[in-house]
């Protein structure tokens, strides 16, 4: 069953709604948002609530729920 | 009541109660990179009372780096990092043996189980990957940090919780030879220099090291057992829960 999710932008608070299906991975819902923000090729993580999402997890195993708002974080890597 | 000591230069550090400053006289470190975090981390160790540390790196000092790299100094343009640092930290701290190892971490053999803790300071994921594998083989604490201009991570790899590849995805792995260096060059895969400045660099390794004072100190459960994330714009401190990654090959 396919459900809307919400993904909040950290570095400028916008939103973007996104319709996923039991099987789109948490690496799939990154990609597009970052292609949607045309962000720079980079590292990011996406957060439900408290918990940083696994990559290979699927939305199923995730257990996202309709409406849910996740967050797309940029994850730094320099020194 | 802590009587006090005048000739004793822990003798502050002795009067917070959990910290055992013996513990940390004993202590071997290995810091990886000699970046802008790495120089904050050795100028923490040191004055915290580490009593071995060891820094590697590859790279020289370049004028780019003095917005934010403590030990640097515009004479040292061109000599190796983990020299000047080494150096400055024995200034700083004569008591303590500091050893520069002027190297890529990846193509230098080192006895990691030598260590107490190792500290990361990289500014790419490959050599993270490389360190982090080691520290878990070896049941070596490893304290990671990382920044991106205003914003940094910190994470703690104990040998019963998640680590650092637990955390990745694709967007790591497509990037994953790319250093997200603040000067960029000379190297295969440039990329443009990335903002980077001192005070969000200084926070995270005040932490970080913090995070190793606790592990040395005997007081690992106080560790962050998660990933943080640091907002130096909004000063937002967010501690995110992670799992072990049952396909990670690290577990």
């Amino acid at each position: 069953m396919v459900i809307e999710i919400t993904v909040r932008n950290a570095e400028n608070g916008s939103t973007l709604n996104m319709e996923v299906e039991p099987h789109t991975t948490i690496e799939d819902i990154i990609e597009g948002a970052a292609e949607f923000w045309q962000k720079e090729a980079g590292a990011y993580v996406l957060r439900r609530g408290k918990r940083l999402l696994k990559g290979q997890s699927t939305v199923q195993d995730a257990e996202l729920k309709n409406k849910d708002v996740l967050e797309l974080i940029p994850d730094p890597e320099g020194g | 009541m802590v009587h006090a000591r005048p000739n004793d230069k822990w003798d502050r550090s002795r009067r917070i109660d959990w910290l055992d400053v013996n513990a940390l006289r004993r202590a071997r470190c290995l810091v990886v990179g000699a970046g802008a975090i790495g120089n904050e981390t050795v100028k923490n160790l040191a004055l915290s009372g580490i009593g071995h540390i060891t820094v590697i790196d590859m790279d020289s000092v370049e004028l780019s780096n003095m917005n934010r790299c403590l030990f640097f100094r515009a004479r040292d343009e061109g000599k190796p990092k983990t020299d000047v640092v080494a150096q400055g930290a024995r200034e700083l701290v004569p008591e303590s043996e500091i050893r520069a190892l002027n190297g890529v971490v990846e193509e230098t053999e080192i006895d990691w189980n030598s260590y107490d803790v190792v500290l990361g300071c990289l500014d790419n994921i490959k050599a993270r990957l490389h360190v982090n594998a080691h520290c878990r083989y070896h049941r070596v604490p490893y304290v990671d940090a990382g920044t991106d201009g205003m914003r940094a991570k910190l994470q703690v790899v104990l040998e019963d919780g998640p680590c650092i590849q637990c955390t990745m995805n694709n967007s790591h792995y497509r990037v994953m030879e790319r250093r997200f260096s603040c000067t960029g060059g000379d190297f295969s895969y440039y990329e443009p220099p990335m903002a980077a400045e001192i005070t969000t660099t200084a926070v995270i390794a005040a932490l970080q090291v913090r995070e190793v004072l606790k592990i040395l100190s005997g007081k690992e459960n106080a560790c962050i057992h998660n990933v943080m994330f640091y907002d130096g714009f909004s000063n937002d401190l967010l501690e995110l829960e992670v799992e072990i990654d049952e396909k990670c090959p690290n577990h």
